[in-house]
């Protein structure tokens, strides 16, 4: 049972240190369209780092169907999401950066 | 037919939430995977284009390797993150996914949306947007490595 | 294990907070939504694990309604946004 209990304290301390790097991203990036990728970290690795280390601490019984439920839940969900977050902007008309540069540069030259 | 198993799904969903065993408990479930399946066939009648998703084997096969791909992106993007000052080439292109059927173009798109760095924008016919943290991937992403495994997998059905 | 389990919780409390003041502070209406969408996720992450602290996994039904919720809400909110004339 220990050796279960040091591989997920591993898998669970790794995923919570993926989610506070997103954290940091999403305030240390530049610009919408970046932002979005360091939250699609969160999403993705540490979800799977955070639910697979919970995993390992149940006992195998409905417990352990709930969170791989949640698991593929949210892996299906979270693109989705960030898709038609993305899409949505890129329609209500946001520029990338490098779009931006360019609109700048048509205006000043 | 697909509405049966649907109703398989939704009665292990019900049966997964509750846990109880009871006659009076699965009957009120029974009641509602009815009503669910209802509002699915009355939905069909809305829906122009109804798509099958193939599950199954295929996608078991192919988990292993879109997981790689995650932690592999993840580590990317996490030391771009604490480098500092932050460097960063993001970089929009236009991807053409001919050789996938229509089906699994969508699974294609959300493959790439879930690895980290890579972020689909737009779908439109066979044209995809992808917005990348590195330009380098993009690159990668045009080679279609991605776009061959989702073939080698499921294979030109149609 | 309880102690790694209260270091989670509260690592992801951090996240979640920080998560909540990038929706608070933000320069457009796209910025907030990717701050309440990791708000969000995090929850359900949150939920789980505060489950597992306090020895009572009866919170995974919590944290399962949750992220339904979630979801249809995001949905609901890009809906609301959503400009559907493509991109020239």
């Amino acid at each position: 049972m220990l050796f279960l209990d040091v591989i997920s304290s591993i898998l669970l301390i790794s995923g919570v240190f993926f989610g506070l790097s997103g954290a940091i991203g999403i305030f240390k990036f530049p610009d919408f369209f970046t932002r979005i990728h360091a939250a699609s970290i969160t999403d993705s690795i540490a979800t799977i780092l955070i639910v697979g280390g919970l995993l390992l601490q149940t006992s195998f019984d409905l417990n352990t169907v709930k969170l791989i439920f949640i698991l593929v839940f949210l892996m299906i969900t979270s693109p989705t999401a960030s898709h038609a977050l993305a899409k949505s902007a890129r329609h209500g008309g946001l520029l990338t950066m490098a779009e931006a540069k360019e609109k700048k540069q048509e205006k000043t030259g | 037919m697909y509405l049966i198993k649907w109703a398989i799904l939704l009665s292990m969903f019900w049966l997964l939430l509750s846990g109880y065993i009871q006659p009076l408990l699965l009957s009120f479930g029974a009641a509602s995977v009815a009503v669910v399946l209802l509002i699915i066939k009355r939905m069909d009648d809305i829906d122009k284009e109804p798509f099958q998703t193939g599950t199954g084997r295929q996608i078991i096969q192919y988990l292993p390797y879109l997981t790689g791909q995650i932690i592999l992106s993840s580590i990317q993007v996490t030391k771009l993150i604490w480098r500092s000052p932050v460097k960063l080439e993001p970089a929009t292109a236009k991807i053409k996914a001919k050789d996938l059927p229509r089906d699994k173009r969508v699974l294609y798109a959300n493959s790439i949306t879930l690895t980290p760095g890579t972020l689909t924008v737009d779908l439109v016919d066979d044209e995809l947007t992808v917005h990348a943290l590195q330009g380098s991937s993009v690159d990668e992403l045009a080679e279609g490595n991605m776009e061959r495994k989702i073939d080698s997998i499921w294979g030109n059905k149609k | 294990m309880t102690t790694v389990f209260a270091v989670v919780c509260i690592a992801i409390l951090v996240v979640m907070a920080i998560a909540l003041a990038r929706a608070f502070i933000a320069p457009t209406v796209y910025d907030r939504i990717i701050g309440i969408n990791m708000f969000g996720t995090k929850t359900v992450l949150f939920i789980a694990a505060v489950g597992f602290l306090m020895g009572r996994p009866e919170f995974l039904d919590i944290a399962i309604v949750y992220a339904l919720i979630n979801f249809i809400g995001m949905v609901a909110v890009l809906r609301f946004f959503e400009d559907t004339t493509p991109v020239k």
